[in-house]
């Protein structure tokens, strides 16, 4: 299936600027996410109570469905690692400083994980199918493969995709994926995948794998490989997460030296991350002659390892 | 009164998170939900939770809520007559 | 392709396993009761976090009780299962407080502890508690968390099913699974949604909900997987949807759009109409909103003809994401039994709709198809349908 539109924000340069595969270089500690004027999308009442998690979403699933020029899609299917954190921290709080007396509400409203999917329908005032994954690194794996379910079963336009915001004193992801030099981070990226060819898209979505409680990269990759009939040698650019050494050495020996790039390092350190992959290697896919990339890119394959046993694959390419 | 009234305003700017909005846009007698200053449900909610918390007025009953929760005069007037009849 | 249930498990206020769960329902014996802590009507499980480690055998170390109810009802629906190369086998679970029973708990102490800290943020971690139940069951491969507040059960089952239909698993462990922790109760405190009293789902007087916890899990497999294991199906997983009513963040449209969306989605997926339904277990919280609007949506899908109906919630109270999936174990009973399950507490009917749930454990009733609502925050509505193996 075609992907159709994608949205970023993050720490870089990524919302509304096509090519940045090519401008970004790695992401500096300190850096601030880049957010777009959030006024222009949603209005202040409803703004006021929004964390940054739910701003980014709705603004990158707006932005795809302008892109697209889709007003409503079938179906909205999220994946998210960590939900509404900072709500859930803030009623967290409330509860400890209530002394037994009733307690403000509106935190615990938004503290669910589906907030994001369901803030998004209700926006839209969309009544399709509207699903939130949780599964940790593998989240929008999952998601994914649910929007992908979607369309085979009769979706024809699906929105799609993954946020996570920085809370560290709920998830400190530097202590818990043991990655001392990661830049914890946020960031929400949109897709809209779609089932038939849609004019100026020629980016597919071919395949998604989510395998957890996994050892070992190279038997499940090619596995995952040899069942959409391709091997090693056919993928031109492998994208990623930068969780180990190991799996540093196990990638440079399945595909060689040449083609294997660091998202990680780009999109910072977050839990589904990956999403950031997506849209970066739709993005590299658009050139036809990539700065760093060369010509004849053709397949993508996004290796998630981000924690360690966990594995998530996505294969895209590009028909010519 | 007026003093209640201000207090009001202040409090449900904070308590809300109305960032654009000062005391000046909220008249005595706006209709807080709807077309007036255009808050909600969940608004609602905390607006009772600003009742009990600040001015220890307990409101029960969804109708109840509805008519005393209609605009910054009716929150006072009924402030004032609970803390009268508690006396 | 047919989508087979040969396992159920289940613990809950009224049972830590399936028998027990069957004889409460049987009897309309409540496990709701007055919390003297909380000064509420709880549905609580009657193990303590210890006693179910100490009865599962589990090596010491943080369990959140999510996982621990999750263990108990995921053991029995696995059974004797074991896992096989030839069998593509997944776990998709649901919950909503997931680790944060635990977190909570540090988080109050990490002010002042760095160990408190670490345990803290360890949990935090919604998928956290799945991937727990699947290492005790040796699962790996496909282990997902679904999480949509209290249609998250059901949404679990579903996604289960979905992965058998689109040919990426065989066979599929699916459910929900929530504790009561301080988060949620306090949490719906603030929205002053509780009956001080037991709850009366559908009832004129109806005041609110009461908060319970628990688990529930199905063993889902498809016909390749059934040659292999030679399972017997206890029923069917026949129809399935999820819809949004895109109305409110928390409560349900007046006119129920999403629920009757979804259960008019469902009845088309198992090629049914609405007379064939033998009974409905329904969301039924005993909120004034939430039974009116699900009123409303039963009448706009069955017209006069509602089928016979109840909500069980007056017996578990409403256990979030684990409502989805012990009520399709409740369907399964009910469809095993040959039984309508009762609603407890009903004295009379709402004056918009004078609708009248069953109030008996009635068998020997003809229980043929049997659909389950479940609804959550952010306008999330699920519908499933099962049926009566042939």
């Amino acid at each position: 299936m075609r992907i159709s539109a994608a949205s970023t924000i993050s720490h870089q340069d990524t919302f509304q600027h096509k090519g940045f595969s090519a401008a970004l270089t790695g992401l500096k500690q300190g850096a601030q996410v880049l957010e777009p004027d959030y006024t222009k999308f949603i209005a202040p009442m409803e703004l006021r109570r929004m964390s940054e998690v739910l701003k980014m979403a709705i603004v990158c699933a707006v932005d795809c469905l302008d892109q697209a020029e889709l007003e409503q899609p079938d179906a909205i299917v999220v994946g998210t690692a960590i939900g509404c954190a900072v709500h859930t921290k803030n009623f967290m709080d409330k509860i400890l400083a209530s002394d037994g007396g009733l307690i403000s509400p509106t935190s615990f409203i938004l503290s669910t994980h589906n907030t994001i999917a369901g803030q998004i329908s209700l926006r839209l005032k969309n009544h399709g199918y509207n699903m939130t994954h949780t599964q940790n690194s593998l989240s929008f794996e999952q998601a994914l493969m649910d929007a992908m379910l979607c369309v085979k079963g009769g979706c024809k336009q699906v929105l799609a995709g993954a946020a996570d915001e920085l809370e560290t004193s709920l998830y400190d992801i530097k202590a818990r994926l043991h990655q001392e030099h990661a830049i914890p981070v946020c960031g929400a990226s949109f897709f809209v995948l779609s089932a038939e060819a849609v004019v100026g898209s020629d980016i597919n979505l071919v395949d998604v794998e989510s395998l957890g409680l996994v050892t070992g990269l190279t038997e499940h990759i090619a596995t995952f490989l040899s069942s959409n009939k391709l091997s090693a040698a056919d993928i031109d650019l492998l994208l990623y997460s930068n969780s180990t050494q190991n799996t540093v050495d196990e990638l440079t020996t399945i595909f060689g030296n040449g083609k294997l790039y660091d998202y990680q390092a780009i999109s910072g350190t977050y839990l589904t991350n990956s999403a950031f992959a997506l849209h970066f290697g739709i993005d590299a896919l658009s050139y036809t002659s990539h700065p760093l990339f060369g010509e004849n890119v053709r397949n993508v394959l996004i290796c998630n390892n981000l924690i360690p046993e966990n594995l998530g694959l996505i294969l895209l390419n590009k028909t010519y | 009164m007026e003093d209640l009234k201000l207090t009001l305003k202040k409090q449900i700017i904070e308590e809300l998170n109305l960032q654009n909005i000062t005391v000046e846009d909220i008249g005595d007698d706006m209709p807080l939900f709807a077309e007036g200053l255009g808050l909600d449900s969940i608004d609602a909610l905390e607006l009772v939770v600003i009742m009990e918390k600040h001015h220890g007025i307990k409101i029960t009953d969804e109708s109840v809520g509805k008519e005393v929760l209609h605009s910054i005069d009716t929150m006072a007037a009924y402030i004032q007559a609970e803390n009268a009849a508690n006396k | 392709m047919k989508v087979f249930v040969t396992g159920i498990g289940v613990v809950s206020a009224i049972g830590l396993d399936v028998e027990e769960n069957l004889q409460s329902l049987k009897s309309s014996s409540t496990g709701i009761s007055r919390d003297n802590n909380y000064g509420l009507m709880l549905g609580k499980v009657r193990l303590s976090n210890q006693q179910i480690i100490d009865l599962l055998e589990l090596p010491s170390g943080i369990y959140s009780r999510t996982t621990l109810l999750a263990l108990l009802a995921g053991k029995e629906a696995w059974g004797a299962h074991t896992h096989d190369k030839n069998i593509r086998t997944g776990l998709v679970s649901a919950t909503s407080i997931g680790g944060m029973d635990q977190t909570e708990q540090y988080y109050h102490e990490s002010k002042k502890n760095d160990a408190a800290q670490i345990i803290g943020e360890m949990t935090f971690d919604n998928g956290r508690t799945t991937e727990q139940l699947a290492a005790a069951l040796n699962f790996s491969g496909y282990i997902g968390t679904i999480s949509t507040a209290c249609s998250s059960g059901a949404n679990a089952i579903m996604q289960g099913a979905r992965l058998l239909e689109g040919n990426k698993l065989d066979r599929v462990l699916v459910g929900g699974s929530d504790p009561l922790a301080l988060f949620n109760i306090k949490g719906f405190g603030a929205l002053n949604i509780y009956d001080q009293n037991i709850c009366k789902p559908f009832d004129d007087a109806r005041k609110g909900l009461n908060l319970g916890e628990g688990a529930g899990f199905l063993l889902l497999e498809n016909e390749h997987s059934l040659s292999i294991t030679g399972s017997k199906p206890l029923c069917l997983l026949t129809g399935w949807n999820n819809a949004s009513d895109a109305y409110h963040q928390t409560a349900s449209s007046p006119d129920g759009r999403g629920a009757s969306l979804a259960m008019v989605n469902a009845l088309a997926k198992a090629n049914l109409v609405p007379e064939e339904i033998s009974y409905i277990n329904a969301h039924g919280t005993g909120t004034g909103n939430n039974d009116l609007s699900e009123s409303m949506a039963l009448k706009a899908v069955f017209g006069e003809k509602i089928p016979p109906f109840s909500s069980t919630k007056g017996f578990t109270g409403h256990t979030l994401a684990a409502a989805g999936a012990i009520e399709a174990v409740y369907c399964v009973l009910s469809i095993q039994a040959q039984a309508l399950l009762p609603n407890l507490n009903f004295s009379n009917p709402m004056k918009e709709t004078g609708m009248m749930p069953e109030n008996r454990f009635r068998s020997g009733v003809p229980v043929v198809f049997v659909l389950s609502n479940s609804f959550g925050f952010g306008g999330n509505c699920t519908c499933l349908i099962f049926r009566k193996a042939q």
